[in-house]
């Protein structure tokens, strides 16, 4: 049995074209595209996490315009510094998702749940439909998806108000 | 402002349009070009919320960023600069990049969040466009931008949730038809309300006046039993006038209630009948269904009981408190003060109770999830032996919803007792002020109005309930109102004129002239395309995935209108035609057929359904499906269920084909027909299909191309355009043909 899983994940390996730090040189272009050189050959990449929340900031996807994959980089300490802070940069982009300080108000319309919440930059609103409840992220922390598909996170529920985790109350365990 | 413009202004907290100040500036920058489209930036460098606008004109673009209050710093470049436009998605931000000069370097680059992507398509589809030397113009900006942005809370909701009590009055609207009845129901009530308030009157009467003045001497017997007599006669005479009330309140508010959900649900049927695909589109089947059955009957509750019980437990409670007060000042106010805390408590609870209902809803949906998971997926289950797996899973969240409905009953079982508690407590406070008095100390009480006053305050717990649940009540009743009407309110986008033309019959020749459509009004699915099809003509649509192939048989059954240019069929445009009647002589065979709860003859005469037997086993005999009917052990009167799946994929498809047939259309559109099939299944349709095409002028889309030899001509539609045209012979000829390499492929992989 262990045997076999051993194969697969060779099989697995091989399929991906995982990169190292050997034949992989990423650098952070002007406009903050990403820019891989693979075999001498440049060309501007974009990002997919292949965990975001299950182990965010390794199996990194690296993609051509056309949505193919270039690379695949398992881990970024593999690479040399400056490609692995020009890929944090990277990613820290193509990852990013509104952070929640503080839940003001959660008020139920027709059909859909509206959210009041403030963010690091400020207050936001924005809706959910009435089933969609909020995600619990394996690293902990609540994941919300609003209707237009922006994700909000808030990272430690034990770290807000108490008018924000009795807010919250009813969409936690 | 229209209705996308509230939705943002009211729900997303974001501008509207683009400022005013800042457009006229933009456009006195650009030599008082208009600005065609703009888009938020709501995302900086680094990745804080900001307000940049990206503006698009004619020849030139400009990006504004907010430096204060009023203060925008504008940047202009001519398009022409453009070489490129890269959008790079994120989870929540993306990157739109636009690129130029010899080594594509960024000329202008905005990141915003998911809620404005659909904002900046439209303007990087306009430039890409533009690009490939295409001009795509667009007549109001802020029509496209607010659209684009209110759109995911516009599906989600369709309708700005208006005042409750604009809605209410909406809804009581219905009852105007029926108004000798309401008349008649609320009377009926108001004298139910009225006569319960007599008994007790009755009783303090008998006792002061009869009982005690006989006792006391003051009255002689006969007088004093004529009189209790007469005041129990009169007690009977108004339960039976109550009861008699309560009986023409309850069959009157009740049917009438019933007529108002029947009224709505009919309106809401035939509406619905009416409406465009795209608003089908936009909302889900189950949410649809709900509103015609679910909602219509919370109204016929709300409209029957609600409006009525809210209102009369209103006069109720003023009605007796001002009887309590009149009666005794002193123990009406020890009695009557308590009411509006009761009132509160009631809210409150129920408050709680829902936040608590929201905490057990979201347990019920794990619950849901793991049926609708499993119970579809069982072979996959099964396969994979997770069986004990899934079995703890439910287990697990069966129990979790367990604990917060034992939670929830938890708190009702206590309230409810600790309220009548209270009331009876009230009732106590009541005794302790009056027992003094009744003795002789301090105000004189009579026994006959302290009895009278006991009585009045039994009547006190049933309106207090009503009135605490007031709120819910109403609240839930809007919530139902809000779906049907916004439905209601929802216009079909495909409409006849005032005097539509009818063809009879439809010659079938088809014609399109510079073609251009848009599902969201910006990005063109067809481009420009152009055919005219000949009766008799079978023409093969061929080509990519998304390239326009559905949408040119959607724009030919209208189930759409063009945006521009026209659809012409026997040289008169659709959109001038009698949809209805022309659709008639209009038929269809799917990729999925669809079959109705209901027999095998019903299907085949869905669209004639005064066709004669014979005819139906004539149809089905051409649609090879009469031989399969036969061995069914009722024929063609066995039920074949919901959506026919009690037919294999193949079966159901001959009986559409069968349907078709029995139709007789002039035109007929076959839109992936034999794609689901085997083999041999695809060797009888096709026999099928041959017969039922003959004579007609038939669009056929099919990706195997092998079944397309037999067209008169093939289309290649790909990226909206009419690419090539012609047989498969004279497409094959072509060097670095669409068609050719396509067949080349298939051919390949055969």
């Amino acid at each position: 049995m262990n045997t076999e899983n051993i194969d697969m994940a060779e099989t697995l390996e091989l399929w991906a074209p995982s990169a190292n730090g050997s034949d992989l040189i990423l650098e952070s272009a002007e406009d903050g595209r990403l820019i891989a050189t693979i075999d001498g050959r440049a060309i501007a990449v974009r990002l997919r996490e292949c965990f975001p929340w299950s182990e965010p900031g390794r199996h990194v996807s690296l993609r051509d315009e056309d949505e193919k994959e270039v690379a695949l980089v398992d881990d970024p300490a593999a690479l040399s510094a400056e490609s692995r802070q020009a890929l944090e940069a990277a990613l820290a982009e193509s990852g990013f998702v509104i952070g929640v300080v503080r839940v003001v108000a959660i008020d139920e319309e027709v059909e859909i749940r509206q959210w009041t919440v403030e963010t690091r930059d400020g207050r936001r609103c924005f809706q959910t439909h009435l089933d969609d409840w909020p995600r619990v992220l394996p690293m902990g922390g609540l994941l919300i998806r609003d209707v237009a598909g922006d994700l909000y996170r808030l990272a430690d529920l034990s770290r807000l108000d108490k008018r924000s985790r009795e807010l919250l109350w009813a969409f936690v365990d | 402002m229209n209705q996308d413009q509230e939705i943002i202004s009211r729900y997303i907290g974001q501008p509207a349009t683009l400022p005013s100040e800042l457009r006229a500036r933009i456009e006195r920058e650009w030599g008082n070009e208009t600005v065609q489209l703009y888009a938020l930036a709501d995302l900086d460098r680094g990745l804080h919320l900001g307000e940049s606008w990206l503006a698009l004109g004619p020849r030139h673009i400009a990006l504004a960023t907010r430096v204060a209050d009023g203060v925008w710093d504008v940047q202009s470049m001519a398009r022409s600069r453009i070489r490129k436009v890269d959008e790079a998605p994120g989870l929540s931000a993306n990157r739109l990049s636009l690129l130029g000069g010899a080594a594509l370097e960024p000329l202008v680059v905005v990141r915003y969040t998911q809620r404005q992507r659909g904002a900046f398509e439209n303007i990087r589809f306009v430039l890409d466009e533009a690009l490939q030397g295409r001009t795509v113009t667009s007549d109001n900006a802020d029509r496209i931008y607010a659209d684009a942005v209110a759109r995911p809370v516009r599906d989600a909701q369709a309708l700005v949730a208006g005042k409750e009590s604009a809605v209410i009055l909406r809804l009581l609207g219905y009852l105007a038809r029926y108004r000798g009845q309401l008349v008649l129901g609320l009377s009926a009530a108001a004298v139910v309300t009225l006569a319960s308030l007599v008994p007790p009157y009755l009783a303090g009467y008998l006792i002061d006046s009869v009982v005690r003045r006989a006792q006391e001497g003051a009255l002689a017997p006969d007088a004093a039993r004529a009189m209790a007599w007469m005041a129990v006669a009169a007690m009977g005479g108004v339960y039976v006038i109550r009861q008699l009330a309560a009986h023409v309140r309850l069959r009157l508010m009740s049917t009438l209630g019933e007529a108002v959900a029947r009224d709505l649900r009919a309106e809401l049927y035939e509406h619905i009948q009416r409406l465009s695909l795209s608003f089908f589109s936009r909302k889900k089947t189950g949410s649809l269904i709900t509103r015609v059955t679910a909602d219509t009957d919370r109204l016929w509750e709300f409209v029957a009981f609600g409006v009525v019980d809210v209102s009369l437990s209103l006069v109720m409670l003023l009605g007796l408190g001002a009887v309590l007060l009149t009666l005794d000042w002193r123990l009406g106010l020890v009695m009557t003060l308590p009411v509006p805390v009761f009132c509160w408590l009631i809210y409150r609870h129920g408050e709680s109770l829902n936040e608590r209902f929201i905490r057990a809803w979201r347990k019920w949906s794990r619950v849901t999830d793991v049926l609708s998971d499993t119970i579809p997926g069982i072979r996959v289950v099964k396969a994979f032996n997770q069986e004990e797996r899934e079995i703890v899973r439910f287990g697990r969240y069966n129990d979790d919803v367990v604990d917060e409905n034992n939670e929830i009953h938890r708190m009702w079982t206590t309230f409810w007792p600790l309220l009548m508690f209270a009331v009876h407590a009230t009732t106590v406070m009541v005794w302790l002020f009056a027992v003094p008095r009744l003795l002789g100390d301090g105000a004189p009480l009579s026994a006959g109005v302290f009895v009278s006053f006991l009585l009045y305050t039994t009547m006190f717990v049933a309106p207090i309930e009503i009135i605490g649940q007031m709120a819910r009540t109403v609240n839930r009743a809007t919530s139902s109102a809000h779906r049907v009407f916004e439905v209601l309110d929802s216009e079909p986008e495909v409409r006849d004129i005032a005097q539509p033309v009818r063809l009879t019959p439809v010659q079938g020749r088809v014609s399109f002239e510079n073609v251009v459509f848009g599902y969201d009004g910006v990005r063109q699915v067809l481009r420009g395309v152009t055919f005219d099809v000949q009766p008799g003509e079978l023409i093969g649509l061929v080509g990519p995935s998304g390239g326009g192939k559905s949408t040119v048989v959607n724009l030919i059954a209208r189930f759409y209108d063009a945006t521009g240019g026209s659809v012409r069929v026997d040289g008169v445009d659709v959109r001038t035609l009698d949809t209805g009647h022309y659709r008639q002589q209009l038929g269809m065979v799917l990729q999925e057929p669809y079959l109705f709860h209901g027999t095998v003859l019903e299907n085949i005469r869905y669209g004639m359904p005064k066709a004669s037997l014979s005819a139906v086993i004539s149809a089905a005999s051409a649609a090879n499906a009469h031989d399969f009917v036969c061995k069914l052990a009722q024929g063609y009167d066995t039920v074949v269920g919901e959506r026919g799946h009690t037919l294999s994929g193949g079966e159901r498809q001959r009986i559409s084909i069968a349907r078709a047939i029995l139709h007789d259309p002039k035109i007929l559109i076959l839109d992936e027909a034999t794609s689901s099939v085997d083999t041999e299944t695809e060797r009888e349709i096709q026999e099928a299909l041959e017969r039922l095409i003959a004579g007609r002028t038939v669009f056929a889309i099919a990706h195997r191309l092998s079944t397309l030899r037999r067209a008169s001509r093939l289309f290649v539609i790909e990226e909206g355009r009419l690419a090539e045209s012609g047989t498969h012979r004279e497409l094959l000829a072509l060097p670095d043909g669409i068609y050719k390499r396509l067949y080349e492929m298939q051919l390949q992989l055969q």
